[in-house]
């Protein structure tokens, strides 16, 4: 039953989520695993959202779930694409190993 | 919020006849989607159909001047602020795609330009909704829309091996920036209970929040923004997207993507932070006891201090003005920091200027980058002499974006100050004016390399097509006749922030 | 008032060089060498005709010129006014109504200005007969600078005036940098960003008198009713007034130049072309005096008056290092002549700064008449240094000697242009200086005697060089002609050229020089009417 579990816990669990993936982007360097973080990032994301509309008792949330859900799938879906396009130019997929441009 | 209402129909039915402009850029979308498939070896034939559909939206958004409305439930705003956007977005989109018609790099490099100029309508799509967009849902989507078609169009000449890292860079900056956003667009749901800018104000309004989630929500939308509008620090991504990306992608990305990201962040700030029952002559009626003034102010200077200093050392053309575009977001954000009427107008006006002066100066370097196939300062040596007439429109346009009179450049800096001075921001004035004095030094490395450099022995004279040539007047004369004779733009600017405030 | 085609005089002589731009820019260069010469011989002529059609409308405007007339802050005495309305937007969000005006007339501070800037502009022409590379590029460009430079004497409306200011930036900076000599990049960045570091400041101000007035009319901005109470700038001797009279000071101090904003001029003469140092020696700097005169003074007197001691000092310390740096020019560095003018410049500007600040009728006048007798004086001395430099491409002090016995006629003219720039009796400078001690000894006796001492440092340098160049043993490499194939210079002396741009200065310097009166007598009714206004907005500050 959601009402026996405080909001306090959704919201704690979804930042830890959150801190994982953003720390995940910053240190792995491998791109299939830095959109996995992101992936992560999102979901925590869509955890607070859904933890917010059950307690408002507001559907809005819920509804903002599912487009985050299918802009993560394209995003996620142009991301390999183009990992793979520089993978054919470079053969390679870790990020630091990609430096034709200066940072 | 999505209650059905006894007039629901009608509504519907008015909101469609609101929604016409996107409606057409939607069918142009479909319809260049279908004639590629079609007729795949043509290359221009897309290109076209997207050219014809610009200037069809664009008439019906004159269709639309002086309407103020919420449609579809109130996920749109139109009013003549959005209007004024989503001119300046169109008409950067249209030059675009003409200057693309003329990029060697685009049709040697690819093997099929139909998807890219398809691409540029999604992207415009995006960028309209955005610029009216008035619920969290619809500015995440737009935002989204925006991003996922320039994350390919960054990438398109896939070849180009700098092109697809630039396209790795830049969705993951993106995607990692979207996330942060949302996260904040949770929380702020969390706080209020809405995801509605105005009743997210009403409830703020009328209600005690916690300050501390509020301004960590506040700072995270806000960090989602200043990414489109490569705000330092979160500009990371621009000079080698800039680089990277075909010229025109490059173009369209500083002009579009800041014009909507600009449009976004003054709506955002405005309906839902402001006191609106407040008069708009003091500007910062925050609801709230953060002051979003100072953060605004503090980015903007370290924006444009940041972008006009690191220019200066930069040797590639496009990354210095990648560069240049990210100074040119600080000034555009202090026109943010006053956020009275004054300083919205103000920005309005800078941004057209901005479009016509930026989109000329990336326009030049294409055409150089078609002959010479190098977009590095030390080959523009002697340029001025072998192609002249492209070395007076680049000095022209390099002038305009230091800001120095008789050109469009001027009169938006001489507004962007006068709000600042005008809101009592002195030392805001003044650091701005320092960073102009800085930006010169790096134009005029430009012009310094086309004129006074590789003289002797003087170079082939290059020859460019005539189709060429009139879209590069067609941006150089704007740029000079506006800094001489300004009020028809002046008077549009004012008429679009009067009834935004009114 | 005279009209042609219903276009008025000071309009007329402004945009007459923009005829001369279209009309090169219509006449194709040439691909071969006879039409190439045949083409510069054209833009060459045209650029003439169209500086002398200036020069005659100048004389022009001076014969109507209505001596008693005040000017400055009366729109009554300003003469030969046109006035239309250029941009307007009514209602604009807290600004107001937003009215420009093309706002153009003189009086008796300008009027010399514009005389001295048709002269100039005339005999530059002449000196510019050497450009080689590029000429139509530097026609185009010379032009451009003139009509900036007419402009910035002729406006009225501040927004008119600063974009003429800025007009001439990029010309000049392009001028310096195509057709410089080894350090031009460097020379002309430097100019171009001190300027435009100055002119930034100047912007800002401008604006901030914009909210106060609500107008850019300059004759509203001297008139101290017509502010409004809450803005910045309202009030008498206020902390905001005073700092944007400093932030003027500073831009208008730069193209003065002052010590101690003064370091990219020796640069920039040194590197430009002969005809456009003489332009920035004879109309450039004075645009940095004439600002103060037409826009700090009048706009912020009671600024004037708190500053005055130190604006003074500002001038004293000029004339001092000035000279005392052009003086060093023997011993130190390159041995460049070109230097030593350039920091003889500093000094004798610093007479201007020094004259302007004692407030008084004679100090006053002597200010503009030396900013006169600068302008043409050191064109002179700039066109005789470009003479030998066009010959031999040297122009170091010790490079040369005995000079006297191979160009008679050469060594004349520039012995006129020697002691005019000492301050010698019947020659113009020395009645400029005479009237800027006598006005500055009753306001500030000690600085003056201080400066006087300047006199002599500039006879020392200046008769050094010329018993260096033009006296003593011709060097042996100099004792053929100057151009042995006779292709470029038939005879060693001074050609039909030269003597063409020369000879009107020199006339102008030993007419004044007698009889100073053409010159004095324009100014006389603006200045003392100057002084008045300041004087009158100093005392409520001093009463305070």
């Amino acid at each position: 039953m959601i009402n026996a579990i405080p909001l306090e816990y959704y919201l704690g669990l979804a930042s830890i989520i959150f801190l994982i993936g953003t720390v995940g982007v910053l240190v792995r360097r491998n791109a299939i695993i830095v959109f996995m973080s992101i992936e992560l990032m999102l979901n925590s994301v869509n955890l607070t959202f859904v933890g917010f509309s059950t307690y408002l008792g507001d559907t809005a949330g819920q509804v903002f779930v599912f487009f985050v859900m299918a802009v993560a799938a394209a995003e996620a879906a142009i991301g390999l694409a183009i990992v793979l396009a520089l993978f054919r130019n470079k053969q390679t997929i870790y990020v630091d190993e990609v430096n034709v441009l200066k940072w | 919020m999505f209650s059905v209402e006894a007039n629901f129909l009608d509504q519907l039915k008015d909101s469609i006849g609101l929604f016409l402009p996107e409606t057409v850029l939607i069918a142009t979308f479909l319809l260049s989607l279908i004639l590629d498939l079609i007729f795949r070896k043509s290359r221009t034939l897309t290109g076209i159909v997207t050219a014809i559909g610009f200037v069809v939206a664009g008439i019906c958004l004159i269709g639309q001047t002086g309407e103020t409305a919420f449609i579809f439930s109130r996920m749109l705003v139109v009013d003549p602020f959005a209007l004024f956007f989503k001119f300046v977005i169109l008409l950067s989109g249209l030059i675009v795609v003409l200057m693309s018609f003329f990029s060697k790099e685009l049709y040697e490099t690819t093997e099929g330009v139909g998807e890219y100029f398809t691409l540029i309508t999604g992207m415009t799509i995006g960028m309209f909704l955005l610029a009216s967009a008035s619920n969290l849902i619809m500015i995440y989507l737009a935002i989204e829309t925006m991003s996922i078609s320039s994350y390919i169009l960054a990438g398109y000449t896939k070849e180009i091996r700098r092109a697809s890292e630039a396209s790795l860079k830049y969705v993951i900056f993106g995607a990692v920036s979207s996330g942060i956003m949302i996260y904040g667009m949770s929380i702020l749901f969390g706080l209020t209970g809405t995801l509605n800018l105005f009743d997210i104000n009403t409830f703020l309004l009328s209600n005690e929040v916690n300050m501390v989630p509020l301004m960590l929500s506040g700072l995270m939308i806000l960090a989602g923004f200043a990414y489109k509008i490569s705000a330092v620090p979160f500009h990371f991504w621009t000079p080698d997207v800039y680089e990277g990306a075909p010229v025109t992608i490059s173009a369209l990305l500083s002009v579009a993507s800041k014009a909507a990201g600009f449009a976004v962040l003054i709506r955002f700030l405005k309906s839902a932070f402001i006191d609106p029952t407040l008069s708009s002559d003091v500007a910062w009626n925050t609801i709230s006891s953060i002051d979003w003034q100072y953060i605004i102010a503090i980015l903007a200077v370290v924006t444009m201090t940041v972008g006009n200093l690191v220019a200066v050392w930069q040797t590639n053309v496009k990354r210095l003005l990648a560069y240049s575009s990210i100074a040119h977001a600080g000034y555009l954000l202090m026109g943010v920091v006053v956020m009275n009427e004054i300083g919205i107008a103000a920005i309005l006006l800078y941004f057209f200027a901005y479009m016509i002066m930026n989109l000329g100066a990336f326009y030049v370097v294409m055409l150089i980058a078609n002959k010479t196939g190098s977009e590095e300062l030390d080959d523009y040596q002697g340029l001025g002499h072998s192609a002249p007439v492209l070395g007076v429109c680049m000095t022209i346009f390099l002038i305009s974006l230091t800001g120095l009179p008789p050109t469009f450049g001027f009169i938006g800096k001489l507004y962007i100050f006068s709000a600042v001075l005008d809101s009592g921001l002195i030392w805001l004035a003044v650091v701005g004016v320092l960073n102009s004095v800085v930006s010169l030094y790096y134009y005029a490395k430009v012009f310094r390399n086309m004129y006074f450099r590789g003289m002797d022995p003087p170079k082939e004279p290059m020859t460019f097509s005539y189709g060429s040539m009139i879209l590069l007047f067609l941006l150089a004369i704007p740029t000079v006749l506006f800094g001489v004779y300004f009020t028809p733009i002046l008077a549009w600017a004012k008429s679009s922030v009067e009834i935004f405030f009114g | 008032m005279f009209e042609i085609f219903g276009v008025g005089p000071l309009t007329l002589i402004t945009f007459l060089p923009m005829l001369g731009i279209i009309l090169i820019l219509l006449i194709p260069a040439g691909k071969d060498e006879q039409s190439k010469k045949a083409s510069t011989n054209i833009y060459r002529w045209a650029t003439v005709f169209f500086t002398f059609l200036q020069l005659v409308i100048a004389v022009v405007i001076y014969i109507n010129f209505d001596l008693s007339l005040t000017g400055v802050n009366d729109i009554n005495g300003m003469q030969f006014v046109e006035k239309v309305r250029w941009i307007e937007v009514e209602g604009l969000p807290m600004l107001g109504d937003l009215r420009i005006d093309y706002f153009v007339g003189i009086d008796g501070i300008s009027a010399p200005m514009i005389l001295l800037t048709a002269i100039i502009c005339f005999v530059a022409t002449f000196a510019s007969w050497s450009i080689g590379k590029a000429v139509k590029g530097y026609f185009i460009m010379y032009l451009l600078l003139d009509l900036g430079m007419m402009g910035v004497f002729v406006s009225l409306d501040f927004f008119l005036f600063y974009l003429f200011w800025e007009l001439m930036l990029l010309p000049m900076y392009f001028l310096i940098g195509i057709w410089g000599g080894p350090r031009k990049e460097y020379a002309a960045i430097k100019f171009f960003i001190y300027t435009l570091f100055g002119s930034l400041f100047m912007l800002l101000v401008m604006i901030a008198l914009y909210f106060a007035v609500g107008s850019f009319n300059m004759l509203d901005m001297m008139d101290p009713s017509k502010y409004d109470p809450g803005s910045l700038l309202s009030g008498i001797g206020t902390t905001w007034r005073y700092i944007a009279f400093g932030a003027l000071f500073i831009g208008f101090a730069i193209k003065v130049p002052t010590v101690p904003f003064h370091t990219w001029l020796p640069d920039a003469h040194v590197e430009a072309p002969t005809a456009i140092s003489v332009i920035l020696a004879g109309v450039l700097l004075k645009m940095g005096t004439y600002g103060m005169l037409r826009i700090s003074w009048p706009m912020f007197p009671d600024a004037v008056y708190y500053f005055q001691w130190y604006i003074a000092l500002i001038g004293v310390v000029s004339i001092i290092y000035g000279a005392f740096c052009a003086l060093g020019q023997h011993k130190v560095g390159k041995r460049d002549f070109k230097k030593l003018i350039a920091y003889s410049s500093v000094s004798h500007m610093g007479f201007v700064m020094l004259g302007m600040a004692a407030m008084n009728t004679e100090g006053m006048v002597g200010a503009i008449f030396q900013m006169f007798n600068h302008g043409t004086i050191t064109a002179m001395l700039f066109m005789i240094v470009g003479v030998v430099y066009d010959r031999t491409h040297l122009r170091g002090l010790d490079d040369f000697g005995g000079l006297a016995n191979k160009m008679p006629i050469y060594t004349g003219v520039m012995m006129i242009a020697f002691f005019a720039a000492i301050g010698l009796p019947g020659l113009s400078g020395f009645i400029s200086e005479v009237l800027i001690f006598l006005g500055a000894f009753q306001t500030f006796p000690v600085m003056t005697a201080i400066s006087a001492f300047a006199i002599v440092i500039g006879a020392a340098y200046m008769l050094w060089a010329l018993q260096k160049i033009f006296f003593g043993k011709l060097p042996d490499r100099w004792k053929g002609p100057w151009d042995p194939t006779g292709t470029k210079y038939k005879h060693d002396d001074l050609n039909g050229i030269e003597l063409t741009a020369l000879v009107p200065l020199a006339v102008i310097v030993i007419y004044l020089g007698i009889n100073p009166n053409p010159i004095t007598g324009m100014m006389t009714s603006s200045v003392n009417h100057l002084i008045e206004l300041v004087k009158a907005g100093g005392q409520v500050a001093a009463g305070m």
